[in-house]
């Protein structure tokens, strides 16, 4: 096991069984995420931050379609098992001690956006050697760029004013989807021969 | 509320120390602190905080020199860095203070320095204000206890900088701010290799997080006078992110407190000058325990190189002006 995809072809490319694993991962989370949103979008029509849900939402979308492209795609069965596993953790799971319903669901949905931008880093799985011209790892330094950005719109919510009386219950939420989304993937990584925490 | 996890654990009685480094975990609440602890089992030993985007590793130069002469070296990574848990959206300031405890606490009844540059002076300056009984002497580093203007702007814009463009970006920010160009020059065709490391421990939202938990920033001015070990506080000649003015602050308030400039050194000193550092630490802590030690609010110059002469600012010499202003006389 190391901690970095590999080993790269001569071109310093990642493997495409790696590629094909990885970006289902990531096409299924940022998937899940575009739908969340586009579903969120329309009760938001007059509230300033509809703009940043408006932004998440193509910004998921392009997330998916690059990956869709940029991926080399290799046959991959495990991933009859894997996706279904992988959609039933982003499906909505509003906590229960809030009384607000509405409420709950929002924290849930950005609670998940946050562990997915804040906790997956695809571009520290590239090794220094990997060729900055190729579509995947350039895919990959980009999603995790745009996830810096994307995860402010989450942190305005969760840290904001409103959410302030609520921190014990936002803190829990966020904390528990990180949980999820960090085991998942450290899950799907070692299924390809990368352990996260091992030192290169 | 303490309980130890890690490699070294499984093949270390972490009760005592020894003179091979360990790298087990302290818990905070829920959360993990990766710590270190290096050298004598017996005597004085060196707490070392990080700055805002450092990790323990960067402090070995100091591990090294430090423990040949006779000293402890613990070094951690803060709540939010490195290969400490990273909590997902609040750290306040009294975290790291509490951890710092926690890890103080570790060391029994041993003599404790306490060093920390630029965002972990801070959290030194609030232990010794808080704490200050435990400890046998304080170097803040690089550091401040209140928020200027232009500091309070240069803040904001490297936390925007953050969000914009990543740990990336504040490492390009911070470079050329805080370290000179003849530490610079060398590396320029390897900047990235320098930065990967970094970047690769580092988590933008960890890091905001860590900025955040400044942002309600009370300045500590007012008690500074509390600090009643001796301190020895350094500042680098051409730090223009946290300019001498600062360090005076502390020097003015912190009554057995001497300021030590380091020629040509900008922020990041104790990166770029590690082997000086470490020997002023060394020098500064034998002082205090051969009870030599005498702040006096002097104002002192460091020699270029370690083991040299540790000068007095010229007393006719304005020591807060970049030109040969003589004092205004009071």
């Amino acid at each position: 096991m190391t901690s970095f995809l590999g080993p790269l072809d001569q071109a310093g490319r990642v493997p495409p069984l790696q590629q094909t694993r990885v970006a289902a991962f990531l096409i299924s989370a940022h998937g899940a995420l575009a739908r969340r949103l586009a579903f969120a979008l329309p009760g938001q029509m007059k509230v300033g931050w509809q703009t940043e849900i408006n932004a998440q939402f193509y910004r998921e979308a392009e997330t998916v379609s690059l990956l869709m492209r940029a991926t080399s795609w290799n046959p991959d069965p495990e991933l009859l098992l894997l996706v279904p596993s992988w959609e039933v953790a982003w499906l909505p799971k509003p906590r229960t001690d809030l009384a607000d319903a509405t409420m709950a669901f929002m924290i849930d949905t950005a609670a998940l956006g946050h562990a997915v931008h804040a906790a997956i880093r695809p571009a520290a799985l590239l090794p220094d050697e990997a060729s900055p011209e190729d579509p995947f790892a350039m895919a990959l330094r980009r999603i995790e760029f745009e996830s810096g950005r994307l995860m402010q719109a989450q942190i305005m919510l969760l840290k904001g004013p409103d959410l302030l009386p609520f921190r014990d219950a936002v803190n829990a939420a966020v904390e528990q989807r990180h949980l999820e989304v960090r085991e998942l993937w450290d899950t799907m990584l070692r299924g390809i021969g990368v352990e996260r925490a091992a030192k290169a | 509320m303490t309980y130890l996890k890690g490699r070294a654990h499984q093949k270390a009685n972490l009760g005592c120390l020894t003179t091979d480094a360990r790298m087990p975990f302290l818990a905070h609440g829920s959360h993990r602190i990766r710590y270190e602890i290096s050298g004598p089992e017996t005597g004085p030993a060196y707490v070392l905080v990080n700055g805002l985007t450092q990790y323990s590793e960067l402090w070995a130069a100091y591990r090294d020199t430090l423990v040949k002469r006779k000293f402890g070296i613990v070094t951690f990574d803060l709540l939010g860095q490195g290969e400490s848990d990273k909590p997902t959206l609040f750290i306040g300031q009294d975290d790291h203070v509490a951890v710092l405890r926690l890890l103080i606490d570790k060391l029994g009844d041993r003599p404790v320095f306490l060093a920390g540059i630029s965002f972990g002076g801070i959290i030194a300056l609030r232990y010794a204000i808080e704490h200050g009984d435990r400890l046998a002497g304080l170097v803040p580093m690089s550091t401040f206890s209140e928020l200027p203007p232009q500091l309070a702007l240069l803040g904001n814009a490297m936390r925007t900088g953050l969000i914009l463009g990543g740990t990336g970006y504040l490492q390009d920010m911070l470079l050329p701010m805080n370290l000179s160009d003849a530490w610079l020059a060398p590396l320029m065709d390897k900047l990235d290799s320098v930065k990967r490391q970094g970047w690769l421990v580092n988590d933008v939202y960890a890091l905001q997080n860590l900025m955040e938990s400044f942002l309600d920033f009370k300045p500590l001015t007012p008690r500074l006078h509390e600090i009643r070990v001796p301190t020895m506080i350094l500042n680098g000649e051409f730090d223009f992110l946290t300019p001498r003015t600062l360090h005076e602050t502390l020097r003015a308030h912190i009554p057995d407190s001497a300021l030590v400039i380091i020629p040509r050194a900008y922020h990041a000193f104790t990166l770029e000058k590690a082997a000086l550092t470490a020997d002023l630490l060394a020098r500064f802590a034998s002082e205090v325990l051969e009870k030599r030690w005498s702040g006096g609010g002097a104002v002192r110059i460091a020699p270029e190189e370690a083991g040299g002469e540790i000068t007095p600012f010229p007393a006719e010499f304005d020591h807060l002006r970049a030109i040969p202003a003589r004092k205004a006389s009071s």
